[in-house]
């Protein structure tokens, strides 16, 4: 890599920072419902213009109209600031350097220009973007850049709200039994009915934290940290934890997610494992991102507040605390991690309050956005919020906090 | 090339055996028959031209709307347009909404005389059986999304119950001697958790597969009713709720029906008729609206707003004890099953 940059490890896994620490960020090209945004490889395409009006990206409503709060509405590139290059700099490998329209020279990785976020505001951070799986009816997200994921051929890391979830290429689920050993295996015989082991092809070496199990002659079984891996027959969906359910027998994951607060709870509902607060009832995020050709997003407290007060209360501050009321955090209660903290928030407008302010909430909030429970719910493991809003609650709305989901096709 | 041509041979002519075998077996074994949900429709009474039940067309939907409300959206704000009908369609009234909403004008409709009365507003079922009670078929039934055969509705939401594993309701049938008549049945309603089994084609539901009750997270979809069975029909006695999961795109869902009950003509192979009750108005709605959002349902012409507004006012049971206003809505379902041999894994954490 370039000088100046370096690794950080990362909630998200380890990222590509600059010399401050700061997670760098892409924009990949992604499809919408009626063009295209982000950006193509090598083509920056975030500068310093404010934009007005919608793109009309996204059906049924047309592109035209004026977008909220224009008087403050920041510009692309003061969000995401490009992560330029000095004259002079070199290029090594996949870190390649791209013009931007004013002549100035940014550093791209895998051809997609480099940004960092101005959400971010320690080391480590990955506020601005996330590496969660996205649909095609999402904004165009900014996604942490970094370094491919280290295991052999035939397998891949998938970002799951539990985890870096270790998976095949096909994305079925591996697991691991609490039997076996790292040089034996206690699934024989009829055990092997359900269990699948996940076999090296015959030029696989031994790498790290990558072993091989010889099961019989010419069968050799992959190992990760010291635990054969498997497939599980019953599974029904990619990223399955299905297996799980089986005593002694667990999902692989390269990395566990930040742990919640000690407070909330873990309720099944009709269809999974859903984060709940102490009451039981279920926590939502919210999500946003504007029709916009920039396709900022409006998720966050320092963003306009009209989206959200729109879905949650019609308009009313007063009515999102009634429907959709904030997750209020003890008073002895503390952030665990830099994914889960306690925020401060001005209920009457939704944004960040400031120091020492009369009548302000102290939230939970999740990569530094606040969660929600929904007055519809009325018993533990309700959802019967999720998907309020636009396009499913992924444009302007509000997605359960799930944790396992046996029936979604993997969307955690 | 020989001995594999052979050996193919001989493991079809096994494959055919067995087949036969089952089939002589039959389907209803030990008093048992089971039954896998694969099509789920509203009934929607349709005459060829729409001319009986929607003599003065159909309904517009939320492109037409916006374009006959914001003309001139350019100069207008996100809030002042497509913010406010968001609001309208998340936080909706029975207020008027400026447009005039087409009901089904016809007399007939499918369904079930649900109260045993026969009133003004009831329907009469084509077969001339009167008092037929289906107040969702007067709000839906002159929306295009929701008719056959290319309706939005009528294709995703019931394409979804053979693809979303989610949906895969179940019927085991229980005591019984005789799939044509039997006086004394119980009818169990559980959720399944597998793939179904289809033909070559992947698009049509083979009898003979297999599913395993979900008491994983399913625990709370389990009913249990009464039923009889006359000349080959299936009639169950009315279960208090019944909770339908139904997702569409992913988002988890249900419906919610009062009094529903099942009116199935059996054979081995398959169970095809009614799934008729009282759907919960709210319940119906976000369903709709949280699965499909404001841009699938303008391919449908359907107007979340309007049709909220059509449903409280049609809705026609289960008054809510503080307004009086109806909170259930009589409806019927088209439904068609396919049988399946029901297995039962035990529950977690013990027997």
């Amino acid at each position: 890599m370039p000088p100046g940059f370096r690794v950080e490890a990362t909630a998200e896994g380890p990222v590509f920072a600059d010399g401050n620490g700061k997670t760098l960020y892409t924009w990949p090209q992604h499809k919408l419902r009626n063009g295209y945004s982000g950006e193509a490889k090598g083509t920056p395409g975030c500068y310093d213009e404010v934009l007005t009006v919608t793109a009309g990206l996204m059906s049924p409503y047309p592109p035209g109209i004026k977008l909220p709060e224009i008087e403050s509405r920041l510009s692309c590139m003061q969000l995401w600031p490009p992560v330029l290059a000095e004259a002079g700099a070199e290029e090594v490998g996949d870190w390649t350097i791209v013009e931007r329209r004013d002549g100035s020279l940014q550093w791209a990785y895998d051809e997609q220009p480099l940004y960092t976020s101005i959400r971010d505001k320690q080391a480590g951070d990955v506020i601005g973007g996330t590496r969660r799986r996205y649909g095609g009816d999402s904004p165009a997200m900014r996604v942490p850049a970094g370094p491919p994921t280290l295991h052999p051929p035939g397998f891949a890391v998938r970002l799951t709200s539990v985890g870096r979830m270790l998976t095949t290429d096909k994305n079925a689920a591996v697991y691991s039994f609490d039997g076996d050993t790292a040089n034996s295996s206690a699934c024989q015989g009829e055990c092997l009915t359900n269990w699948h082991p996940v076999l090296a092809p015959a030029l696989a070496r031994s790498q790290g934290e990558w072993t091989l199990l010889e099961r019989s002659a010419g069968n050799r079984q992959w190992v990760f940290r010291g635990k054969p891996l498997y497939t599980y027959e019953l599974d029904q969906s990619s990223w399955s934890q299905q297996g799980s359910d089986n005593p002694g027998w667990q999902n692989v994951f390269t990395q566990r997610a930040p742990g919640y607060p000690d407070s909330f709870s873990v309720q099944p509902t009709l269809s999974g494992d859903v984060l709940a607060d102490s009451a039981g009832k279920t926590i939502y995020r919210y999500n946003c991102g504007e029709d916009s050709a920039d396709q900022l997003a409006c998720d966050h407290p320092d963003d306009t507040q009209v989206y959200r007060l729109a879905m949650c209360g019609g308009g009313r501050a007063e009515k999102c605390l009634e429907y959709w009321p904030y997750v209020i955090a003890g008073d002895d209660e503390v952030s665990p991690n830099r994914t889960w903290t306690i925020v401060s928030i001005d209920p009457t407008t939704g944004k960040f309050a400031e120091p020492g302010q009369e009548g302000a909430l102290r939230v939970w909030a999740y990569r530094d956005r606040p969660v929600y429970t929904f007055a519809g719910d009325k018993r533990p493991g309700e959802v019967n919020g999720g998907g309020t809003g636009e396009w499913r609650g992924q444009r302007n709305g509000l997605r359960a906090f799930w944790l396992r989901d046996d029936y979604m096709g993997g969307i955690l | 090339m020989k001995t594999k041509q052979l050996l193919l041979i001989t493991s079809l002519t096994t494959a055919l055996c067995s087949a036969s075998s089952l089939a002589d077996e039959g389907m209803l074994r030990d008093g048992k028959i089971g039954y896998v949900m694969t099509d789920l429709f509203w009934s929607v009474y349709q005459t060829e031209d729409a001319s009986q039940e929607c003599p003065r067309g159909f309904n517009d939907g939320p492109r037409e709307q916006f374009e006959e409300l914001f003309p001139y959206h350019e100069g207008l704000s996100v809030e002042e347009t497509q913010l406010k009908q968001e609001i309208e369609t998340w936080h909706p009234s029975t207020e008027p909404d400026g447009f005039e909403f087409l009901e089904v004008e016809g007399e007939l409709s499918w369904g079930l005389n649900l109260d045993g009365e026969v009133g003004p507003n009831d329907f009469r079922h084509p077969d001339g059986t009167p008092g037929i009670d289906n107040e969702v078929y007067r709000a839906v039934g002159c929306v295009i999304g929701f008719r056959g055969p290319d309706g939005v509705e009528y294709i995703f939401q019931n394409k979804a119950i053979v693809d979303e594993r989610y949906n895969r309701m179940m019927i085991e049938l229980s005591g019984v001697e005789s799939l044509d008549n039997d006086d004394a049945v119980t009818v169990t309603v559980y959720r399944g958790m597998d793939r179904l089994l289809t033909d070559a084609t992947g698009s049509k539901v083979m009898p003979g597969g297999t599913q395993r009750v979900d008491r994983r997270w399913g625990e709370s979809l389990i009913r249990e009713v009464n039923a009889r069975i006359v000349e080959g029909k299936l009639i169950t006695e009315p279960m208090t709720d019944m909770v339908i999961p139904w997702q569409n795109l992913r988002v988890p869902s249900i419906q919610l029906i009062r009094d529903a009950r099942l009116v199935l003509d059996l054979t081995e192979t398959n169970a095809t008729g009614l799934l008729a009750g009282y759907a919960d108005v709210d319940t119906w709605y976000y369903q709709l609206i949280r699965n499909d959002s404001t841009h699938h349902l303008s391919n449908g012409q359907i107007s979340g707003i309007s049709l909220y507004k059509a449903l409280r006012r049609l809705a026609d049971a289960y008054p809510d004890s503080e307004t009086g206003d109806n909170t259930a809505i009589s409806t019927a379902l088209d439904i068609k099953m396919t049988q399946v041999f029901i297995t039962h894994p035990k529950p977690l954490g013990g027997d």
